[in-house]
């Protein structure tokens, strides 16, 4: 552990239940949105994997209050002024050395779980009016919004894929701007980190 | 004279204007009513295969054959241009309708490719109704999802 960048420490960011999550949800909603633009049109496997995909949202959900440390919304959802601070020295040619989730990357973090659960709480109210793929609350809902709520899925697919791309495109900017690997963490937990 | 001509006048340009309205109201209720009917249908179907409704096979087959003669109505008439969402109110059908016209005939032909013989396979028992189901609504998917306002 000698050739580390100064005062930097290398240290394990990611317990292994998050990381686990992280790969599952990045594995299954790539697959459901895939699914779900060119999959059969009897979408059975498309439901199984949004009750998966809920079940990891829920995992996130408690482990957001009694997970570990970097996994708390507690610890990494920052007030305004740390997130303007952060921004203004996002563009500085150095690792970030965040000890897990930036100021910047918390928003883009939570924006995807909010955007999820969205796509949750759609799906489960949908009736796109097939008699076959009919989410299990649709009856609960009434039907004009039933049906709304599949227009307001197939939006929310489109948000989810936008934050997807943001994600993508944050790593690279990190990788190749900053010098910072931000995959690796996410498979072995260890990360360099700086403070805290 | 000048009363008479411009009463025939008005009478030559405005008629067609008006009943082109009627004509594609008319068409978006029928086609409304189409809709229903293919729904009532599949609602039986629907609830024999969840078990909500208790399944009889005289019903399920009426079911079955109903959508079949439905899927066999030529539905283009039903579509007719000026009726798309916006040119006439609560229609929900997407201009790609006529955009792609050869593409929207051959969703409606899937429907009766897979409506085929449904009188018949719904017959035998209650498990037999969820695969003939599945078959149909699929087809009601696939065309909503292009066609139809999300």
């Amino acid at each position: 552990m000698s050739a580390g960048p100064e005062h930097a420490r290398r240290v394990r960011v990611w317990d292994p239940a998050l990381r686990m999550f992280h790969w599952s949800l990045a594995a299954l909603v790539i697959a459901n949105i895939l699914l779900g633009k060119f999959g059969p049109n009897v979408m059975t496997l498309h439901f199984w994997l949004g009750y998966a995909i809920i079940a990891l949202l829920v995992f996130r959900l408690v482990w957001g209050f009694i997970g570990p440390e970097p996994a708390r919304f507690g610890s990494f959802l920052r007030g305004p002024s740390a997130i303007a601070d952060y921004g203004t020295h996002l563009f500085r040619r150095q690792p970030s050395h965040s000890h897990g989730h930036n100021p910047i990357g918390a928003i883009s973090a939570l924006a995807m779980l909010i955007a999820l659960g969205w796509q949750a709480v759609t799906g489960l109210m949908s009736d796109p009016e097939d008699f076959v793929n009919i989410g299990p609350l649709a009856d609960n809902v009434g039907s004009a919004t039933a049906k709304a709520a599949v227009g307001w899925h197939h939006a929310g697919a489109n948000l989810v894929l936008i934050l997807i791309g943001l994600h993508l495109a944050a790593i690279l900017f990190y990788r190749v701007w900053k010098n910072e690997d931000l995959i690796r963490p996410m498979i072995t937990g260890w990360k360099w980190v700086r403070g805290r | 004279m000048r009363l008479i001509a411009l009463t025939a006048t008005l009478a030559t340009t405005l008629l067609p204007v008006l009943a082109h309205a009627d004509a594609a109201e008319d068409a978006l209720e029928a086609r409304h009513g189409y809709m229903k009917m293919l729904a009532l249908n599949m609602g039986t179907l629907s609830g024999m295969a969840k078990g909500e409704i208790a399944y009889d096979e005289a019903a399920a087959s009426k079911a079955g054959s109903n959508i079949e003669a439905l899927s066999g109505y030529a539905v283009a008439d039903l579509f007719i241009e000026g009726t798309a969402m916006g040119e006439v109110d609560d229609s929900e059908a997407l201009p790609a309708i006529w955009e792609n016209p050869d593409q929207f005939a051959q969703k409606f032909a899937a429907l009766s490719e897979a409506a085929a013989g449904a009188g018949e396979a719904v017959k035998g028992g209650q498990e037999n109704v969820a695969p003939a189901l599945q078959k149909l609504g699929g087809t009601c998917k696939d065309c909503h999802d292009d066609f139809r306002k999300k």
